[in-house]
């Protein structure tokens, strides 16, 4: 310590102690001046050599005491007791200065009282930061040994967010080994634009504007979850050879299974996991705007729904909740939309492979993350198969509205892939229902009105009781409980073509509604603010999103109409987007899941 | 001058450490309804194994008989659990009783009545215990014990004579090379409690963790090789709780004493190698085995290595020296139950009997294993300590094997600034006093 800074601190302390009237101890002073408990105590005591007369000084006396149990003492007094306390002691007993001030307090708390208020202060700062509380590196005595994991899973967080963080941890550790396909996402997407037309390209910069405008934050969240949309792609391409080698299923369920059986042992670091999640819903969110925006009003609201619920997400408990909502919002999404093949197959990707929330819930963002990538890819590709870039324009919409589905996907890859493929298909398909409801077996047959009965609204309802009940047992289903009334509110309100909503609320039953509107409540003023937000930033005029919107509904109709067998049963193809098909309890059941079955064949 | 501090830091001693608190984990246990009775026999199994192999050496000429075997006149040995018929036991039946009147009024500090008398059981059945020989006032409930007699014309069981098991073999220590060490036992903290001076607490962790005094009590400080915390490190405010759910603000006073305790230990254990055992007043579970701590609670601490959470009846090794000990319980348990002069008496009769909760489960509360008996005491720990005391007590108990036990009383910190200091070299006890002297 060179004289000036000694003296620079003699003087500060001594104000300290005369004008703020503050008890400096020696340990406040190391901690405050940064230097060693041993040297402030010499400073302390240059201190009072220099100013004494000014000056009331705690003396520390410690040493053994003369009575007969051998003990060690440590006492604090003041001087005037020092020589009278002194002769309890041993001889050679140590007395330092322990702190100064202008007065003695009456409470001896006061002396620990600053202390403690620096101690909390350093303890307050971040567990990663070092500190002389972490390292005690003041003191006079170093332990080598001693190691802090500040960076390690904390315990209070992980245990609730466990599901959370598992998901996550899957899509992170599939996604970290892939990092350079972000790059290829974004190249896709540069490169799609000027193939899909105008509309694509205006989503395309939507796309590239919204992580441009994101800030630091999001883009690293974005870039994280770019890694996770990474590793859809493969996950994507594998759905796709399985789809043209043999049944989508097998080589979905392996990919999940492995996801699942990668996420379940990785450690959950909380801080990470949290950021990821966080991120990725931003991501997500991201990518929802720039659909949502170029689709319709309508969609823009209930992606707004979704953003809002995303935005929630920031915080830590709401982050399984948005996901949920998304998968639910997602499913809610797909049975409103007109063209059920869709939703099947979503379904199909989601159930076949795991019965279990989490695995779903992974699935989920696998499978949205996935969805976005291929629309991205499809929009590269899209060009060579006849399909215009209407259609993948639309495909792209529907994916973003559905998010999740690969079957967004299937429709779009059918027309390309040959008849093969559509075969194989329609054994996914088959399955789906299965899947969809797994009471019934009856659906083996191909027998595809045994599906449809399946779809019924009763049923509907038991099934849905029953996957609750599920969930519920299994301990840690609580966000996917959750997640059904959160879809609710998403579906109704937003859903443009009104079939969807009365679907879902056939199919969720009486019980949800309820909650949906509580929820909606609480969402809307989040979504109204997103909504202008959207609005504003992208200035995206109505008659673009009319624009954008027309084209998916056109083709849905036109994927309704195709299918020559199943057309029949389906009444009117053009009707089919109506709210009216909805109506009917089973009819519509019937029609859907007769939907989901024609996708396979359409072509 | 920062290189000439840390060149001149000394470097704390260190220690082997094992915990071997297992056996006190209920681990995936679920209580299923399961009833005490098992722990019971468990006892009885564990100890009379042990008193049949000493009996041989003990009077080999007598017969070993079972209570329904007992014949009148017939001198055997019986062996059985005592149970202690107590006139002023509170029993939770006395409140529906109309002559409550009758049943005299209970002293201030236990339970005992001259009226006590004492029962022996075994599976086959059970016999009142007369005789001079046992007093009832310095047994209780739950040990088992090997008892010479024979049966009177009442139909008592007249004792002669009282096996006990006396103290569990133990590992021999060779403590004549050892360096000294020191391990820091400090109970009853309160953090938070009003009537606790966290200077107190504060100068202690400034003492072990090497601020306070000079270099020569900076090398004292060094020598401290663990602290182990004997329960009751935290005052919660029970008052702030009334079933209903708190605001943001009673929440955080609630959570206040358990962040200054964090803090307090965060650097204790920055610098030493930490144990911290729960206690009565603690938040865990609250019947014995009490389970450690959740780190939760200690998000600074609990970053570090040295920081250990341990069950309450807490067994560990350390440099090879066995440590057991309780956070008072048991003990304070006893006293209301039975007699002796000091508290130490109760620990060293604990450690004759073999069993240091001998009753759990029937006046201390205890998990109703079912296979085991966690408290029966396979081999003599070297230091035996208990938490949460009124005074600081030590003794070093021989054993008629050779065996040596340090009793060590840790009284409250909060009440008494009194911490102990235990030299792993020799096995002596000292205090860590801490007093402040500042009136005018």
């Amino acid at each position: 310590m060179d004289g000036a800074g000694t003296l620079d601190i003699l003087s500060e302390t001594q104000a300290l102690v005369s004008d703020k009237l503050q008890v400096v101890s020696y340990k406040w002073a190391s901690r405050n001046f940064l230097m060693s408990s041993n040297d402030a105590k010499r400073m302390l005591q240059e201190l009072v050599e220099q100013h004494g007369s000014e000056l009331e000084v705690v003396y520390v006396l410690s040493g053994w005491l003369k009575k007969s149990p051998p003990a060690y003492h440590i006492m604090l007094t003041s001087v005037l007791k020092l020589s009278e306390v002194i002769k309890e002691f041993e001889d050679n007993c140590s007395i330092q200065i322990y702190s100064v001030q202008a007065c003695i307090p009456k409470d001896p708390a006061t002396f620990w009282n600053y202390e403690f208020v620096q101690a909390e202060e350093l303890f307050d700062q971040l567990a990663t930061e070092e500190n002389c509380l972490w390292d005690n590196r003041f003191c006079g005595v170093s332990n080598s040994f001693v190691k802090r994991n500040a960076t390690g899973p904390s315990p209070i967080v992980a245990p609730p967010q466990t599901k959370n963080t598992v998901t996550i941890a899957s899509s992170k550790s599939s996604g970290a080994p892939t990092p350079g396909i972000q790059q290829q996402l974004h190249g896709k997407v540069q490169q799609t634009s000027p193939k899909t037309g105008p509309s694509t390209a205006a989503l395309a910069s939507t796309v590239k504007s919204e992580t441009s405008n994101s800030e630091a934050n999001d883009q690293d969240g974005k870039s994280l979850a770019d890694n996770g949309k990474a590793t859809s792609v493969p996950g994507s391409k594998k759905n796709v050879q399985a789809e043209k080698s043999s049944s989508a299923t097998g080589s979905l369920s392996n990919l999940w299974g492995r996801a699942s059986a990668k996420a379940k042992p990785s450690p959950p670091a909380e801080t990470m996991a949290h950021n990821l999640t966080v991120d990725m819903a931003d991501a997500q969110i991201h990518v929802h705007e720039a659909t949502g925006a170029t689709s319709s009003d309508d969609e823009a609201s209930d992606i707004n729904y979704k953003r809002s619920s995303n935005g929630e997400g920031s915080r830590k408990r709401r982050v399984i909740i948005d996901f949920s909502d998304e998968e639910n919002d997602e499913d809610a999404v797909n049975l409103a939309s007109p063209d059920p093949p869709k939703r099947k197959s979503g379904q199909d990707s989601d159930h076949p492979i795991s019965n279990s929330d989490i695995e779903k819930s992974k699935v989920n963002l696998a499978t949205r993350k996935e969805d976005q990538l291929k629309i991205k890819e499809e929009k590269k590709t899209g060009k060579e198969p006849s399909p215009s870039s209407k259609e993948d324009q639309t495909v792209r919409d529907k994916s973003k509205n559905s998010g999740i589905s690969l079957s967004v996907k299937t429709p779009s890859l059918i027309p390309v892939d040959s008849a093969n493929q559509t075969c194989k298909v329609n054994e996914a398909s088959s399955n789906s229902p299965k899947r969809r409801k797994i009471l019934k077996t009856r659906i083996d047959d191909r027998g595809r009105e045994v599906t449809e009965v399946v779809w019924d609204e009763e049923e509907v309802q038991n099934k849905n009781t029953d996957e609750r009940s599920t969930i519920i047992d299994a301990s840690a289903k609580r966000p996917p409980a959750v997640k059904k009334f959160p879809a609710l509110p998403s579906n109704a309100p937003s859903n443009p073509l009104g079939k969807s909503g009365v679907k879902k609320t056939g199919k969720a039953a009486g019980t949800k509604d309820p909650k949906q509107g509580n929820i909606l409540s609480f969402f809307k003023k989040v979504c109204l603010n997103e909504n202008y937000i959207t609005g504003c930033r992208y200035g995206i005029p109505e008659h673009f999103l009319q624009y954008m919107y027309g084209p998916m509904l056109t083709f849905l109709h036109i994927g309704l109409g195709t299918k020559p067998d199943d057309s029949t049963r389906v009444g009117s193809p053009d009707s089919g987007g109506g709210s009216g098909r909805v109506d009917k309890n089973k009819e519509s059941g019937q029609n859907n899941s007769t939907v989901g079955y024609r996708v396979g064949f359409r072509v | 001058m920062a290189e000439h501090a840390t060149s001149s830091k000394l470097e704390r001693k260190q220690s082997l450490y094992q915990s071997l608190d297992e056996r006190f984990e209920i681990q995936n246990e679920k209580y299923g309804g399961q009833q005490y009775s098992q722990i019971y026999f468990a006892r009885l199994h564990y100890m009379r194994s042990v008193l049949y192999s000493l009996i041989p050496n003990w009077k080999p000429q007598l017969p070993v008989c079972t209570i329904l075997e007992l014949e009148e006149g017939k001198e055997c040995i019986i062996v059985g659990t005592i149970y202690k018929h107590m006139k002023l036991k509170p029993c939770i039946l006395d409140e529906y009783s109309k002559e409550r009147s009758t049943v005299p009024i209970v002293k201030p500090h236990n339970f005992m009545h001259p009226d006590d008398h004492l029962v022996l059981e075994d599976e086959s059945g059970r016999v009142k215990l007369s005789g001079d020989v046992l007093s009832p006032s310095t047994f209780v409930t739950g040990i088992v014990v090997a008892l010479h007699g024979k049966e009177t014309d009442a139909g008592d069981f007249l004792v002669l004579d009282i096996l006990e098991a006396g103290l569990a073999p133990q590992i021999e220590l060779s403590l004549d090379s050892r360096e000294e060490k020191y391990v820091v036992f400090v109970s009853g903290l309160s953090v938070g409690d009003n009537s606790s001076n966290p200077l107190h607490f504060q100068l202690l962790v400034d003492h072990i963790t090497g601020h306070l005094g000079d270099e020569k009590e900076q090398a004292i400080a060094s020598q401290i090789v663990r602290v182990v915390i004997v329960g009751d490190s935290v005052e919660i405010p029970h008052g702030i709780l009334n079933g209903q759910n708190l605001g943001s603000k009673e929440l955080s006073r609630l959570s206040e004493p358990t962040k200054e305790l964090d803090i307090f230990i965060t650097q204790l254990a920055a610098a030493v190698p930490l144990d911290i055992m729960p206690g009565p007043n603690d938040p865990a579970n609250f019947s014995l085995p009490q389970q450690s701590l959740h780190r939760c609670l200690f998000p600074g601490a609990s970053t570090y290595n040295t920081f250990t959470s341990c069950t309450n009846p807490h067994l560990f090794e350390l440099d090879g020296v066995s440590f057991l000990g309780t956070s008072g319980q048991n003990v304070d348990d006893l006293e209301k139950y039975s007699d002796a002069k000091d508290k130490l008496e109760f620990m060293e009769r604990q450690l004759r009997w073999r069993h240091i909760a001998p009753t759990a489960p029937n006046t201390l509360e205890c998990y109703p294993f079912t296979d085991r008996d966690p408290f029966f005491m396979e081999s003599c720990p070297h230091v035996y300590f208990v938490g949460n005391q009124n005074k600081y007590e030590s003794r070093l108990l021989k054993g008629s094997e050779g065996q040596i036990v340090r009793l060590i009383c840790i009284p409250k910190f909060c009440k008494t600034g009194v911490a102990v200091a235990l030299n792993l070299r020799n096995l002596e006890c000292h205090t860590l006093s801490f007093s402040i002297n500042l009136e005018m």
